[in-house]
């Protein structure tokens, strides 16, 4: 186990675990964390499975570790890890089983003065109009023809469909559409449970939310994203759905023999990888990129089917109900990027494992709205406490290859959430602070409940004084839609 | 603890969910896992009504851990694709890894947690005293 002794210390918020600390370790370890956040992480394990990560064959620089870190299966929730492209492997166990899970912000132009009447009535629209919950799957079914459709095309199926407009496309992590799907590298159950789950949100820490936005800290960079306080904005957080798990499943499963083939030696059978110009690694790029546009897709149906429940409980009431999208990010994903290591500029593969991207200010891959500001980095709090919208510096390109924290952290089990906590006093509690639920079970609702999880805004600051990121909004949840 | 011939019991897990299963052999390992799986995804009450038509399955894996991913994953995606949960009739595991079970199977309406996986995070199935023992991360 590792321990804090074992640390050394970079800066007030960056902490390194060396080469050193064990023979397998290829490259060190670097932590963002305040000395407070770095106190939980020592609990459980997710520094020892950062360390089990950096025996990845072909990383480069060090595996980073975000400040709402903490333990998962294989990596860390939390971490980062770059490996060079093409000659290094890629980990679907870096990556997760919910691929390209994901968070997007749509802003509107309604204050919460003249919205606030309204938000029962929204909160009731918006669960109707949103499938959410356990096996339940959206309004309509997909042929195995039309999921591989999905796969392909990601957010621009959805705008051929009437789901999406150029500016959502365009506000999305690379346009919505990640390169190199192809669904011949898709198992038949991959694409069986593909076919009724688009346009749905699932269950467990996914959510719909109608917020606030309570403060704004960087009025240029706001306005850049239509962001404006006291004005309401929605959030939606959610991934692959059955597909993206059946693709991980397939491919950590055949890329168990992989790696004996490529004398690879992992501490950890869930980091099974495979070279990315190797045949097995190709497969598994093809088969992510298409989990990965099947999840842009659906966050990109959900937002039409809430811009639907806005309309049918706003239209003639309210002067806009418009809701723009401000930005889709992923973090849990892998993607072939150009940074610069030790001053040589390089392509290598960032595995996200519950990490965003935050790429700084002139990024290519960025709008032009955002070239100046840098992008959109959203950071969705616990359930009832604030999320935050940053954006990426040049800071992040060098210190953590353009990644920034991806919400809370949990740190508690979802056991002990259970004993500790009860459905209905939370809900209560919730309720007296203003906030509307509409929740799947009481169960599920005191596992995601807020003492379950870091505080978020100190996972912000440290982010922030490390320099990875910079704050634009606070927002305060009113609704809360959870599956 | 460990007083029973086979069983598991729910560990803590920050995120996702850990279960120790135990069973005097493989076979009762491998039973008491998928009894770990079926609670976990919160199934325990149904109909008593298991269709008198036998399915069977074969599995075949490199080892132990891979074959019991396989059969935890398949009754998995039948409990998630065709609310089916099934009554392991008989179980045999060879020593090539290959597994043959018969199953009688029922419909059940509804349950209460989606398992996105079940993963090979440190899945050791080790000797113990009194048969085997594992632990098994579900990702949720």
């Amino acid at each position: 186990m590792v321990s804090i002794a074992d640390l050394k210390r970079i800066s007030s918020y960056e902490w390194e675990i060396p080469a050193s600390y064990r023979a397998d370790m290829r490259v060190p370890v670097r932590i963002f964390a305040s000395e407070t956040l770095l106190k939980d992480v020592t609990r459980d394990k997710s520094l020892e499975q950062a360390v089990n990560a950096c025996a990845l064959p072909g990383l480069v620089g060090s595996v980073k570790v975000m400040p709402d870190m903490h333990q998962g299966y294989g990596f860390p929730i939390g971490g980062v890890a770059a490996t060079r492209y093409p000659e290094g492997v890629i980990s679907p166990g870096g990556i997760g089983y919910d691929i390209n899970c994901g968070v997007r912000l749509l802003g509107s132009r309604l204050s919460y003065q003249e919205g606030k009447k309204y938000l029962g009535e929204l909160a009731t629209a918006l669960n109707q109009s949103c499938p959410s919950g356990v096996g339940i799957g959206g309004h309509h079914r997909l042929s195995s023809k039309e999921v591989e459709d999905v796969c392909r095309k990601g957010s621009r199926w959805a705008k051929e469909n009437g789901f999406a407009t150029d500016q959502d496309l365009r506000r999305t992590e690379d346009g919505g559409q990640l390169r190199g799907a192809d669904p011949r590298f898709l198992s038949p159950r991959a694409l069986k449970r593909g076919m009724g789950q688009v346009g749905s949100l699932g269950a467990g820490n996914h959510f719909i939310e109608i917020d606030l936005v309570s403060k704004v800290f960087d009025q240029k960079a706001a306005r850049a994203m239509g962001l404006n306080e006291g004005d309401l904005a929605l959030q939606i957080h959610c991934g692959s759905r059955g597909l993206g798990h059946q693709v991980c499943s397939d491919y950590v499963k055949s890329l168990q023999s992989a790696v004996t083939k490529f004398g690879i030696i992992l501490p950890d059978r869930e980091l099974v990888c495979a070279p990315m110009d190797s045949p097995e690694g190709e497969a598994y790029l093809a088969a992510m990129a298409c989990a990965a546009n099947y999840a842009f897709a659906n966050r990109q149906v959900l937002s039409h089917y809430a811009r639907e429940a806005f309309e049918s409980v706003l239209a003639g009431r309210v002067k806009d109900w418009h809701l723009h999208l401000v930005y889709d990010v992923a973090h849990n994903i892998g993607k072939i990027e150009t940074h610069q290591i030790d001053g040589i500029s390089m392509e290598v593969c960032v595995h996200r494992k519950g990490a965003t991207r935050a790429f700084g200010p002139g990024s290519k891959e960025l709008p032009s709205e955002y070239k100046k500001i840098g992008q959109p980095v959203l950071v969705p709090g616990s359930m009832g406490t604030s999320s935050w919208v940053l954006r990426g510096t040049s800071k992040a390109m060098e210190l953590s290859f353009g990644s920034c924290c991806h919400g809370a952290g949990r740190v508690m089990s979802r056991t002990q959430a259970k004993k500790t906590i009860w459905g209905e006093d939370l809900l209560k509690q919730l309720k007296k602070d203003g906030i509307k639920i509409q929740a799947g079970s009481m169960a599920g609702l005191a596992e995601e409940a807020p003492a379950a999880y870091k505080d978020v805004d100190a996972v912000v600051e440290t982010v922030t004084s490390a320099g990875i990121a910079a704050k634009v909004a606070q927002l305060k949840p009113l609704v809360v839609i959870k599956g | 603890m460990n007083d029973t011939l086979a069983g598991f019991e729910e560990l803590s897990h920050t995120a996702d969910l850990e279960i120790k299963v135990w069973g005097d052999d493989l076979a009762s390992l491998f039973l008491a896992a998928a009894d770990g799986l079926f609670h976990l995804s919160g199934i325990e009450d149904y109909e008593e009504g298991f269709s008198a038509v036998k399915e069977t399955i074969s599995l075949d894996a490199m080892d132990y851990e891979g074959l019991l991913i396989l059969f935890l994953e398949e009754l998995l995606y039948r409990l998630t694709e065709d609310y089916m949960l099934f009554s392991i009739e008989k179980l045999s595991i060879s020593t090539a890894f290959s597994l043959k079970a018969k199953l009688r199977g029922t419909q059940i309406k509804s349950y209460q947690r989606d398992i996105k996986a079940v993963t090979y995070h440190r899945l050791n199935i080790r000797e113990t005293d009194h048969g085997y023992e594992v632990n098994i991360v579900f990702d949720i």
